[in-house]
């Protein structure tokens, strides 16, 4: 029996690190090597120009001595947090009502939900352009209805903050609602029994037993709209216009459109990665249901 | 206006467009079995793969096909293949990061960089056929140190592009991007250097190209208090035609193309060539630069011998409404004729315009306007 259990822990030690090893190793290539260069590019170590250069901190220290970008940065940050936190809140129910409900036509709904993405990000986000424009579908309904005279649209629906929020949020919500809606699928139902049998109403049910189970679900779906957005520069230089600008779109222009900067382009992108790391490790404690139950 | 409408119906039409292309390299042949032609081929049989061409866009296989369609008769197995830029430094990183193209297409205010840059060579003029029809003050725009860095092609002018039924401005002036009245109505141009310069020609600047420090931050703050007056900065023209066409953009940074597309789609726009005091459009001129080192330099003039054809030139001043260097080449429309003053051949320096011109603190420039987009 013992010599038996010695050859299968031996294939076991053999069989971990060949299955870990591939997808470490892309790891290590596409993920970490890449920031490397990006950190080097940072502390000038490597440019864009020949000539002399070496390992120095000017690039941060300029960066972040002027207050325009970390003001830049936390304007995102408050437009991703908007996103998200109001995604979160209307996707709850609908993944409440789609798990809990008992329907039988829930992967049908579910389906349904995740349609859109069958087409085109683009197409999407252009299609909100038509809708939002100053002769769009929004203000032409305005005008006719008499609310707003044609030569005064509402302007503020295109090219401003709020259209890429809407539009943000548009594209995110089935990531949000998914997570959210596999955390309260997996819930086990006979916990809400024994909530009923003893004596809990059902709002008191949802409140200490459905919500705190399904928290990781919460902040997985928090956290998947969250980082992605506060990079995002896509959607805001297409709708978002001079006041939509995001961080994202800064570090863009600073590695390509603008005179080549990487310097600067590389100390705000380890800027972000930075931010979005220590927020994944803090938030990562919430994300094991356990602990959220027992603490 | 009829002819206007016609002509944009016409360049929607992709097969008329390709009829055209060919019809364009049809005449090419016809035009130019010259001896330098034929011994050109010759030589640059010898040369071999697709020829790699770093331009704008509209200039490539979208749009831009009749321009170079002579050059894709002659030498039909190095076909172009195109890599877009949105700007010169745009093109700079790319090449920085290792994009090796065998040509392209900076415009005039970068000749002296790049010469100075070891990124380019010259020219050997003498293998471009069409050179001599080139406008001399613009091939003179073109050299370095006696050098004939740049082949001038495509020229035109930055101006303010405005819708006339809405917008009622002051004077002629740049001061029409900064004005209260059309808050959320302006657009201005995504460019790291431009935006300066006209600040600094609004406030009377010496030289708007080489501010001093106390000029620069002066341009700064005025852009940053009137940023909130914008709706868009633009990076491609596609971009603003789109803007401007649903009605969310009134008065931008504009092209003459711009100008040419809104005119044909019945809008009523003027294009405001600024004139008070020192005030002019800045005026641009596309400059054609050979990569160091390229494996393909024949092939390179063949494809310049070709944009720089009568045939080509006239096609790009019908269907863009921009100038080209080409003196023999005139437009059908007098209106553009008119605009961009096509009969004088210093158009695009003063009093007409300001000529753009090499920036010495470029980099300085493009790192304050990134603060203004960021502020």
């Amino acid at each position: 029996m013992g010599r038996g259990e010695g050859v299968l822990r031996r294939r076991f030690n053999l069989t971990t690190p060949s299955l870990l090893g591939l997808p470490l190793a892309w790891l290590g290539v596409f993920f970490l090597l890449p920031i490397a260069f990006v950190a080097l590019y940072s502390f000038d170590v490597y440019t864009l120009y020949p000539g002399a250069h070496g390992f120095t901190l000017a690039g941060w220290r300029a960066t972040f001595h002027e207050p325009i970008y970390l003001r830049l940065f936390w304007k995102s940050v408050k437009m991703s947090l908007t996103v998200s936190a109001i995604i979160v809140l209307l996707a709850y129910p609908l993944a409440y009502y789609l798990a809990l409900s008992g329907t039988k036509r829930k992967y049908i709904l579910l389906l349904l939900l995740i349609a859109p993405f069958l087409t085109s990000y683009l197409l999407r986000v252009l299609a909100w352009k038509v809708i939002l424009g100053d002769q769009g579908v929004i203000n032409t309904f305005l005008f006719w209805t008499g609310v707003r005279s044609p030569g005064h649209p509402l302007s503020q629906l295109l090219y401003s903050r709020f259209a890429v929020m809407l539009v943000l949020g548009y594209i995110w919500l089935p990531f949000v609602a998914l997570p959210i809606f596999v955390s309260l699928e997996s819930l086990d139902r006979s916990l809400l029994e024994a909530a009923s049998d003893l004596g809990a109403s059902r709002l008191q049910a949802f409140r200490r037993v459905t919500l705190p189970l399904s928290l990781p679900g919460i902040f997985a779906a928090f956290l998947f709209v969250f980082i992605p957005t506060l990079g995002e520069f896509v959607t805001p230089s297409l709708v978002g216009g001079a006041s939509g600008y995001m961080y994202g779109n800064q570090i863009v222009d600073l590695f390509g459109t603008g005179f080549p900067d990487w310097e600067t382009g590389s100390v705000l992108a380890l800027f972000l990665l930075v931010v979005v790391a220590v927020l994944t490790i803090v938030f990562s404690r919430f994300l094991q249901p356990r602990q959220v139950a027992s603490g | 206006m009829d002819t206007e409408e016609r002509r944009a119906e016409r360049r929607i039409d992709r097969q008329t467009l390709l009829k055209w292309a060919a019809a364009a390299g049809g005449a090419g042949v016809v035009a130019g079995p010259s001896g330098v032609a034929d011994a050109m081929r010759a030589l640059s049989a010898a040369e071999s793969g697709r020829l790699q061409v770093l331009d704008w866009a509209g200039y490539g296989n979208d749009g831009g096909q009749a321009m170079f369609a002579q050059y894709v008769k002659a030498h039909p197995n190095n076909k172009p293949q195109f890599t877009y830029m949105t700007n010169e430094a745009d093109a700079l990183a790319k090449i920085h990061a290792g994009l090796k193209p065998d040509l392209f297409r900076p415009y005039v205010g970068w000749v002296k960089y790049f010469a100075t840059s070891g990124l380019v060579q010259p020219w050997d003029t003498s293998k471009i056929s069409n050179f001599k029809h080139l406008n001399p003050f613009m091939v003179k725009a073109g050299q370095y140190n006696g050098k004939q860095y740049g082949i001038p092609e495509d020229w035109g002018f930055d101006a303010i592009l405005y819708r006339s039924d809405t917008v009622k401005p002051k004077a002629k002036s740049w001061g029409l991007l900064y004005d209260e009245r059309y808050k959320g109505k302006i657009a201005w141009f995504d460019d790291p250097v431009e935006n300066f310069t006209i600040a600094g020609l609004l406030f009377g600047f010496p030289d708007p190209w080489n501010q001093t420090d106390a000029q620069l931050a002066q341009s700064q703050k005025f852009l940053i208090s009137k940023k909130h007056l914008v709706r868009t900065i633009w990076a491609s023209e596609t971009e603003l035609d789109q803007q401007f066409a649903s009605g969310d953009v009134w008065i931008a940074l504009a092209w003459p193309n711009d100008w040419v597309q809104m005119k044909a789609k019945k809008l009523p726009v003027v294009y405001m060539h600024p004139a008070v005091k020192k005030q002019r459009p800045i005026a641009w001129v596309g400059m054609f630069m050979l990569l160091n080192g390229t494996p393909r330099p024949d092939l390179a003039h063949a494809y310049v011998d070709a944009w720089s054809s009568k045939a080509s030139a006239k096609w790009l001043e019908d269907n863009y409404g921009y100038g080209h260097a080409n003196t023999q080449a005139r437009p059908s429309s007098s209106d553009l004729l008119r605009v961009l003053d096509l009969s004088n051949p210093k158009a695009v320096t003063l009093p007409n315009a300001y000529l753009d011109r090499d920036v010495p603190r470029r980099a300085l420039y493009a790192k304050m306007w990134e603060e203004v987009k960021a502020s």
